[in-house]
């Protein structure tokens, strides 16, 4: 498949053959009701049970003793506003169930538990985790 | 928030396939594939141009398009389901 650069808008202005723009587009920023962003994400562990008991370390092993602010970005130890590390690793079953129903993780109040999901949101490949991350997104079933 | 400074993805990091209604982005980093409607792919070709403030990517969307509730409010909050979603993120 070809790649499709990033800046070929595929909704950019029309523009008439004097190259000079037609009508422009409306493009609403307001509320989308349905949600703007739907997120398809690899189903990469073959049965329940391995989702279930695989780990999430927040932050990864890699970045041991970082802290994790309100974004669930990874600042260094002792940022003010920021929250500690967790002291072990969320298991993908409390994962699964914080994301799904908003519940806190073990151990964690509510605004320290959302970072961390944020956090864990915001995994990416080779990170610590991020198999495991991905593995919770399967379909319901 | 205004001198929040958003910023996508590097040169490559998406593959972008627009799909009638929808935009499909597969982002490559992570390895998950977005679907996404208006004005998502808008806002994520203005930042694949260069990193921007809300205010700088809410008059650059207003160059090219009419905008609708074309407000701060609405724009940042479209700017937060992006980085929910791990395809922009604040610098």
């Amino acid at each position: 498949m070809d790649d499709i650069e990033l800046n070929q808008d595929p909704v950019a202005t029309a523009e008439t053959d004097t190259g000079v723009p037609s009508r422009r587009r409306v493009l609403a920023l307001g509320a989308v009701t349905a949600g703007m962003v739907v997120s398809i994400r690899p189903a990469l562990a073959q049965t329940a049970g391995s989702v279930l008991n695989c780990e999430i370390p927040v932050p990864d092993p890699g970045r041991a003793g970082s802290y994790i602010d309100a974004d669930g970005g990874v600042v260094p130890a002792r940022t003010k506003g920021a929250f500690p590390p967790s002291t072990r690793a969320f298991k993908g079953e409390e994962v699964k169930r914080a994301m799904a129903s908003g519940s806190t993780l073990p151990g964690t109040d509510s605004d320290r538990s959302r970072a961390y999901v944020k956090y864990i949101r915001r995994l990416q490949r080779g990170q610590g985790g991020f198999t495991c991350f991905a593995s919770l997104q399967m379909p319901r079933g | 928030m205004s001198g929040t400074i958003f910023r996508g993805p590097l040169d490559g990091g998406l593959l972008i396939a627009p799909l009638d209604e929808f935009t499909a982005v597969y982002h490559r980093a992570s390895g998950i594939t977005h679907l996404l409607t208006e004005p998502a792919p808008q806002i994520l070709a203005v930042l694949g141009e260069g990193a921007s403030s809300l205010d700088g990517l809410l008059e650059r969307l207003g160059r090219d398009y009419d905008l609708d509730d074309g407000t701060r409010e609405a724009l940042a909050a479209r700017l937060e389901e992006l980085v929910e979603a791990g395809l922009i993120e604040r610098a």
